[in-house]
């Protein structure tokens, strides 16, 4: 009889076991969270194991200090997408796709031969505009405006643009509405796919005075203030 | 019993997904605003480079992008999307692996310390989580770090129960050894077992 009671014990134990991380982070279901604690006054094992996967838990939620900005990221995605097809099913997105549903039950649908002649079709026209494009290329005259821009290149100036300045990544929400009211600046468009953001004055500060904040911040890796703006507003170079 | 917040999140992704598979580039763009900082965050805890974890949240919705027309609704679409960052990261850390020898994840900014935790453990438990395979750490930090049930970490990997069990027990063990002395809620310095 105890033989059997401790083989029960040692197997409620193993379960109880098995289920702390989901008792900690508090996705247990109920039955089994009535389970564990239960279990936990009688076994000194389980009450250690608890400390610890609590003291992991909490080092491992305890909040980063780093936020990242998404628009940046967002930009680059988009302009990925636009080399891409409307959504379509693709084998190779094939592999990371799966519904959350055993692989065998995963149905394949047949391709009918219309599509295919259609897709054959799509093909052929997608090749003949790629060789109409690099013909075009080649003959277009030479002082034409290349279709990239640098950090650097003259972008199209926004509205009250006084500054330009990039960010580092790592820069919070917070910490960027905090550098820009301090440097009574606000953003007038950006960021660019280099992360360049446009600014406006806010008020009445001299742009200089607004520049020079900003390149005193740790978070900021780089402030031009546009030609015209700097000219008015210290009559010299800003490089940085 | 599910809250009405949650419901309402879950309908909006769903609505947000079909209109990604009518090929909405706005709705692709709520989505990824919407999963962004939950995905850099615990990206951000395997690779200490952002340019690594943008290129994996890319990866990630060019292939939400590509493949919303499959998606069967039989899962929540959070699930099926940390579901494909999941293996976008595992594959990405495959490749920095073979390219780098041995992983360094030591090198990662620990950015979860409460700074009332004892440095010296947290230094430990820093290692001991640097040394696990990605299997057993990406399953330590669901469950951990992004707070996903048994079931959920489960359809995430794509891997029944047991496995995931198994993969969390293995990761315990581990930790246990870089954590001995963690016992009665007491946070030592870690000493040599035996």
């Amino acid at each position: 009889m105890s033989y059997h009671l401790s083989n029960r014990d040692a197997r409620v134990h193993q379960e109880v076991s098995a289920l702390l991380p989901w008792y900690v982070n508090g996705t247990i279901s109920e039955l089994d969270r009535q389970k564990v604690d239960a279990h936990l006054p009688a076994c000194a094992d389980c009450s250690n194991d608890l400390a610890r996967e609590l003291y992991v838990y909490r080092s491992m939620t305890a909040d980063t200090a780093v936020e990242y900005m998404p628009a940046a990221s967002l930009k680059r995605l988009l302009t990925r997408l636009d080399g891409v097809a409307a959504p379509a099913a693709t084998d190779a997105a094939a592999d990371e796709t799966a519904d959350a549903g055993p692989k065998t039950m995963r149905r394949r649908h047949s391709i009918p031969w219309m599509g295919l002649i259609a897709a054959s079709i799509a093909v052929m026209a997608v090749a003949v505009s790629l060789l109409t494009a690099d013909r075009w290329l080649y003959s277009r005259p030479s002082g034409s405006q290349p279709n990239y821009y640098t950090v650097t290149t003259a972008l199209p100036r926004a509205p009250g643009e006084v500054i330009r300045a990039v960010f580092s990544p790592t820069i919070t929400l917070d910490e960027l509405q905090g550098i820009l009211d301090e440097a009574q600046l606000r953003i007038v468009s950006g960021p660019t796919e280099a992360g360049v953001y446009s600014l406006a004055a806010k008020s009445n500060r001299p742009v200089s005075s607004s520049l020079a904040l900003l390149r005193g911040h740790a978070k900021v890796r780089f402030a031009e203030g546009t030609a015209e703006s700097t000219q008015i507003a210290t009559g010299s170079g800003n490089s940085p | 019993m599910t809250l009405p917040a949650k419901n309402s999140a879950r309908e909006q992704d769903n609505a947000l997904l079909v209109a990604v598979a009518a090929g909405d580039r706005r709705a692709l763009e709520e989505l990824y605003l919407g999963y962004h900082r939950r995905l850099s965050r615990f990206l951000s805890r395997f690779t200490p480079r952002y340019e690594n974890v943008e290129e994996i949240i890319n990866d990630t919705f060019m292939i939400v992008w590509q493949s919303a027309k499959d998606f069967r609704y039989a899962s929540q679409v959070s699930t099926w999307i940390i579901g494909i960052a999941y293996r976008t990261a595992l594959k990405s850390f495959r490749r920095q692996k073979n390219h780098m020898g041995a992983q360094n994840l030591d090198d990662c900014p620990e950015q979860t310390v409460d700074p009332t935790f004892d440095t010296e453990v947290q230094d430990w438990l820093k290692h001991g989580l640097s040394q696990l395979p990605s299997e057993q750490r990406l399953t330590l930090e669901l469950a951990y770090h992004m707070g996903h049930s048994l079931e959920e970490i489960a359809a995430i990997t794509e891997c029944p129960v047991g496995t995931v069990k198994a993969r969390m027990f293995h990761a315990r063990e581990k930790l246990r050894l870089y954590l001995p002395s963690l016992s009665g809620g007491a946070v030592g310095s870690p000493a040599a077992r035996e």
